[in-house]
Order: C-alpha cells, then structure tokens, then sequence
C-alpha cells in the first residue's frame, strides 16, 4: 500500500515535471520569437534613425528648430523624405522637440492624414523614457505596454553642437508578437488548466492522505486517555528494539471501588487526569499504551541496557499521583497507583514474556500493599539476601565467563549394586567460587533466552562428558522446551553434531506441566528418539500424574518423585502410592528409579517392590567427577 | 483556418472592447474634473461611437437635446454656436473651436492626448485639478 502510494506521488511527481517542461519550453519559444522580432525591429530602426540624422544634419546644419519654422519649404521636403520610410509595421516616424514647460511637440511628422501632427502640436508622451533620452543623448528601446495599437518605440536624440535638439520617435506596429501569444494562449489556457487538475488532484490527494493518517492516528488511541492503545502496542511488538526500553506495567489502585461508588463518569475522568499526568511526566521517546481498563503499559526509553532509569521515573509519577488531589463535580478523590517493572526485557524470549514479567511484579506490588513500585531489581535484590539467587546479568555473565559446570549423581542397579548411569545436575560457579544451585538461578531465566543457551552449554558439557567417560547420563528438560522451536533446534543440532553418542544420552521430561501442542510434542519426542536417545519421565506421582502419556509416547523410565520415596519407609500412603506405580511400570515394561533413597530403610522398602533403579544420597551425592566403578552402600 | 479567423476575430474584439475602456475611463476623469460637483452630467454628442463609450460611465448621461446638455462631445459639428460648454475629440476640431472649447481628447500615433484650453476653462470658471494641470495649454 505504502509502494502504491509511492508509485502514485513519482507518477504524479513525473507528469508535473513533464508538463512544467513543456510549459516553459512554449514560454521560453515565444521570448524567443519576441526577441527576434525585436531585434529586427531595431536594427532597421537604427539604420533609418542615422539615416534621418545624417539628412537633417546636411540639410540643416544648425539651429534646428528655427531653421524648419522659418522654412515650411524644408519642412515639407524632408517630411516627404521621411514619410518614404514609413511602412505598415515601421508605422510612425516623427520627431518632437521638447519645450521650455517639459512638453514634447511635433517638429517634423511622417504620417499623414489624421495622424499627422502639425508643428508645435503637443504630443503626450511618456515623459519619464523621453526626458532620459534627452538628457543622456543616448538611443532608447522601451516596450509599449500601455498602448494597445503600438508595439515598441525607438527613441534617437538628434544632437547640435552636444545638445539635444531633437528627438527622433520610431514606432514599430507590429502585431505579430501578439498574433503569437494569441495562437499559443489556448496551449497556455491548456496547461493552466492542467496545472489547476494537478493542483486540485494533489489537493485530494493531500486530503486523502491526512484522512488515513487522521483514521490511522485514531484506530491506535484510545479515545478517552488520548494514549496509545492495544493496535498501536501490536505494532510497536513488530518493530521495537526492546534493548533500548525498560517495560513498566502500572495500574490505578482500587480502580472498581471509584467506579462503584462515584460512577463511570468519575471513573473516566480519573483515567484520563491520571494518563495526562503520565504523559507530562514522561519524555517524548517514552511510550505510554493504555493496556486495557485502568492498567497502563509504559516503555521507557534508554540509550543503552545499561542504562536503569524506570524506577526513577515510575517514582516519581507513583509520588506526583499520590500528591495530586482529583476533583470531580464537587467530589475530592486521592489516588494511587502501583507498577511492577521489567528492567532487562532483551533478556527474554518475547516482548510479551517481558511484559508478563512486569505484570507480575505489577501484582506484587498490588499483593505487597499498592501504591508501590516493584521492579525485577528489587526483587533480585531482595531475594539475593534472603535465597542467595542471582540476577539475570549475573546469570548472563556467568554463562559469557564459562562458569556453567555439571554435577553427575549415579543411579545404581539394585540387583548388581553397580552404576547404570548418571543424572547431570546444572551448577553455577558464583564470582567468589561457591556455588549456586539450579533452583537460584533457574526461576529467573526460564522465560529468557538465556535459558535456551543454558541448555545448550550443558547439553555441550554432557556429551563432552559421554565422549570421554562412554558412561550414561540423563539431562533434565521441561514439556515446554520439547515444543519451543527454539530450544527443539537446538537440542537437534547437538544430536546432529553428537550422532555416535547420541544413545548413551537420557532426557527426564519434568511431569508437572500440563502437556500442551501434543501433536507437536509427540512428533519432536520422536525425531530425538530416533538418534537414540532415551526418553523418562521425571518426578512422576509429584504433578498432574498424566498416564495418557503412556499412550502416546514409548517412555523408557520413569523417575518416581522423591517426595514419595523419602519416607516411603514410614508413610503407608506414600508406599502404596509407590506399590501401584511399580506395578504399573512393571506391566508398561517401563524401568523404574526411584530418587530420594537416603537410607537404608528406605532402600530396603525400595528393593522390595521390585523397583530396580536407584538414586539418592545413601549412595552418592552429586559430584563433578564420575564414581569409579561399583558403589556399595 | 476558421479556429485562427476565430481567434483573431476573439483578439480583435477584446482589443476594441479593451482601447474603448480604457478611453470611457479618460471620458471618466475629464467630466469629473470639469463639473467636480455634479452627480450626473448631461452630454450631447454628435458621434454614436463616443455615446456609446459614454454610456459606460456611470456618472454621464447622453441627452438628445443640446440644451439639456451640460457639455457638448463634439467629433464632427463645426457650425455650433452656442454657449454650452464644448468638448471636442480631434486636433484639427479643436482648432475650430479654439475661443469656445475648453478641451479636446483624441488619440494620436496611438497615444490619448488631452488639451485644456486655458482662457476657455476661465470663461467657464473651471478650476481643474493638479492631476489635470500638464495637460492645460495657453493657446493652440
């Protein structure tokens, strides 16, 4: 649409510049034959006007004026010599002189009839061209624009010891340059009148133009705050560079209690006071979207992710609101609003992710007693002193610096004692050397891309291992990461460039998500299973114990969660729980672990329900190397 | 060839229409000077052509009747003897009326000339404008 719009203006652009060409081609060819038939005209008027001073001045060597006075004689003769020169378009040849009150009268006259001027008859002149000829004795051509019948004049002192005696007036009558500008004006009228369609189309055009822009402008503001609303904010998702944004989700607090009780007018006048004072307090590159009802999306604007400007400016709107006293038809409100803020939206998957993000803080600022503001910082901060986890960069950095490392727990056979395998456990190595654990850093990244290069290096770290040790090992992945393209791809692509040792890998599938696009996780399951990979369920009894997956899926082992196993020893429920689901594996012919073994106890009850994988700290803890050989408790 | 007659005869019509103008707004002007307080001046005229130019002045109406005139035009009639105010419209009929007229306007090598006579405006008691003065002779 935007290409034909384009296309219309060059086309327009284009016969504009072509009809302007051709209009002053016409314009500068009839200067030109004007020119022309000037300069013809004025060279035989010189030749004529020398030719008359040369007669006069044999005839009347001086005294000019008196000598033709006093000798009507002369007078006549050279009137008649004068006349000779006359023509249709050479049509008046005269010479005046100028008397003492600056009027011009006839002196000798080469017409004849009416036209003719007697002696000393005054003749209206324009003085201003004649005087100048006169006192510069120089020639002088003017155009007669007044006089309908004349073309131009050409006016000749005729001197007498340096002085103006006389002036010799050549009128050229022609009506050729306006026979010319008559036979072109149609052509004129023509372009004219083209000119004022390009106009009036350009006009519409214009017109056009600003009724889009006016209904674009209109279907992306919401017509109450006068911000942008949820069209423009789909838009804006396609093209905005979301490094150079903080997200900030804000919303009035107790909103449905001034609707309730002063009415929807008060309402709406609340939400649009509150957006204007947004919109004052924000900068122009800031964009303030009415999210839907009384909740606001505002993306503040940074020069560089570095740069952490949101809760300061979210504060100072939260405090500016706080302080303003709304009044509405005698009714005085206090408002407040709360804002949960994404300070690092880059770092996930999709803006919507990071959107959501700031939702969630925007309801823990709600949950944490509103009018506040909650940013994805503070939290971090706050859980950093409390949990010890780490921030989004800290996780990004510790990926960029390679402190991303495995420990391996085995998983022993019951009946030979011996190791079968191993489960490789994701481990952060902190700035200070300690370490951190996936449930410190895990929560923050999942819904971010740094997630996806997390599975990726310890997918490297695994089969690096594989490499070298030939041994087992299982790596945990969620559902969703099954059937997110992204992390698919990417898993494929370390099956691909793993091919050989591709069987000698496990993937535990974490149970307690809701299995979602089925079709779509069926068909990746089996493209892993067809490199040989291994396939369990982890954590199985702990979530939404789905057996439906057993239908679609061939499941290898099932990990049976250690929250049943941990004290299946003294808990008959638990032990039943765990009875069934061995006996249902055992008829699925699906092998069977079961994690959380911490004692003797617990792995005596194990064995004895014929589970025949084991893992739990009675036998070995996580570690970064490998056990050697058989392990006995 | 009829578009081009067409056309010249379009341009010829517009170039009367446009000199006959421009000479109804001399007529315009001399009237105005000559009887400065009068609302509508009476003219007789011996020239159909120059009535009709008068009557697109809206200040001007023609007459049938020299003695209901305030002035006469005067293009042709040489054996007027009267004592309304003349006006003539050519050099050679000023001349006639040189010790009556009071002025002439004719066009000349394509120009409009205007005379006032001097000792005539005097008869008449006329007292023209400095915008008219240039054109005021002491005698032919």
């Amino acid at each position: 649409m935007k290409h034909l719009a384009k296309i219309y203006a060059l086309f327009f652009i284009s016969i504009g510049i072509a009809i302007g060409y051709l209009y002053i081609s016409l314009t500068h060819t009839e200067d030109l034959l004007r020119t022309n038939i000037n300069h013809l005209f004025i060279s035989q008027a010189k030749e004529f006007a020398s030719n008359i001073q040369h007669h006069l001045h044999q005839k009347i060597p001086q005294n000019l004026y008196t000598t033709i006075k006093n000798n009507p004689q002369l007078k006549t003769e050279l009137e008649r010599d004068i006349s000779l020169l006359t023509t249709e378009n050479f049509k008046y040849i005269y010479l005046l002189y100028k008397d003492k009150n600056n009027n011009y009268r006839y002196l000798l006259d080469g017409s004849e009839g009416e036209e003719k001027g007697e002696l000393d008859e005054k003749l209206n002149v324009d003085k201003k061209v004649w005087n100048e000829v006169y006192e510069t004795q120089m020639p002088k051509v003017f155009l007669q624009h007044k006089l309908e019948n004349l073309w131009i004049t050409y006016l000749e002192p005729v001197i007498y010891q340096n002085k103006t005696q006389a002036i010799i007036a050549i009128d050229f009558a022609t009506t050729l340059p306006k026979e010319i500008q008559h036979a072109t004006q149609p052509v004129e009228h023509i372009f004219i009148y083209i000119f004022i369609a390009i106009f009036i189309m350009l006009g519409i055009l214009l017109y056009q133009t600003l009724l889009n822009f006016k209904s674009k402008r209109d279907s992306i503001t919401d017509p109450l705050t006068q911000t942008y609303n949820r069209n423009y904010l789909r838009d804006l998702l396609q093209k905005i560079d979301i490094s150079k944004y903080q997200i900030a989700m804000l919303d009035i607090d107790h909103f449905k209690v001034v609707n309730d009780t002063y009415g929807h007018k008060v309402g709406d006048f609340i939400l649009s006071d509150v957006a204007a004072i947004i919109k004052k307090m924000i900068r122009s590159d800031d964009i303030l979207i009415r999210f839907g009802g009384e909740e606001f999306l505002l993306f503040i604007h940074r020069e560089s992710s570095k740069e952490m400007l949101a809760t300061q400016i979210a504060q100072r709107i939260r405090r500016t609101i706080e302080q303003k006293t709304f009044t509405y038809d005698n009714n005085t409100l206090k408002i407040t609003i709360s804002m949960g803020i994404t300070c690092s939206p880059q770092h996930f998957k999709t803006i919507s992710d990071a959107i959501k993000h700031a939702d969630e803080f925007l309801y823990i600022a709600k949950r944490e007693g509103r009018n506040q503001v909650v940013s994805d910082t503070n939290i971090q901060t706050l859980s950093k002193k409390q949990l010890d986890t780490l921030s989004i960069d800290e996780i990004k950095d510790a990926i960029e610096e390679n402190r991303l490392l495995c420990h391996y727990q085995a998983i022993f056979c019951t009946q030979t004692q011996k190791v079968l395998k191993y489960e490789a456990l994701v481990r952060v190595i902190n700035k200070d050397g300690s370490l951190i654990y996936p449930n410190q850093f895990l929560p923050s990244i999942v819904h971010t891309t740094l997630y996806n290069q997390m599975t990726k290096t310890v997918l490297e770290i695994v089969f690096a291992k594989i490499k070298k040790h030939k041994v087992a090992i299982s790596v945990n992945l969620n559902f969703s990461d099954i059937i997110n393209e992204a992390v698919f791809k990417l898993i494929i692509e370390e099956l691909e460039k793993n091919k050989d040792i591709a069987p000698w890998l496990s993937i535990e599938l974490l149970e307690y998500e809701v299995l979602e696009a089925r079709d779509s996780f069926v068909n990746n399951i089996k493209i892993i299973q067809s490199y040989g990979v291994k396939i369990s369920i982890d954590d199985f009894g702990a979530g939404f114990a789905n057996y439906n997956v057993f239908q679609i899926l061939k499941i290898d082992t099932i990990k049976i969660d250690g929250s049943l196993i941990k004290n299946i020893d003294t808990s008959e429920t638990s032990y039943k729980i765990v009875k069934s689901i061995a006996l249902l594996t055992h008829e699925l012919g699906i092998e069977t672990v079961a994690e959380f073994v911490h004692s003797l106890e617990v792995y005596k009850v194990v064995k004895e329900l014929g589970i025949t994988k084991v893992q739990g700290f009675y036998f070995a803890k996580p570690q970064e190397n490998l056990l050697n050989g058989d392990k006995t408790p | 060839m009829k578009k081009l007659l067409f056309i010249l005869m379009l341009a010829s019509i517009s170039l009367f229409a446009s000199q006959a103008n421009y000479e109804a707004k001399i007529y315009n002007a001399i009237f105005n000077a000559l009887f400065p307080a009068k609302r509508t001046i009476y003219v007789w005229s011996d020239s159909k052509q120059k009535s009709d130019i008068l009557r697109q002045i809206s200040a001007t109406q023609s007459v049938d009747s020299k003695e209901d005139a305030d002035i006469l035009l005067l293009s042709k009639t040489k054996n007027i003897d009267t004592k309304t105010m003349k006006f003539v419209t050519n050099y050679q009929l000023l001349k006639h009326y040189k010790k009556s007229a009071v002025g002439g306007f004719y066009w000349k090598k394509g120009r409009p000339n205007i005379i006032f006579l001097k000792k005539n405006l005097d008869k008449y008691h006329i007292s023209l404008p400095q915008s008219m003065q240039e054109y005021v002779e002491d005698e032919l």
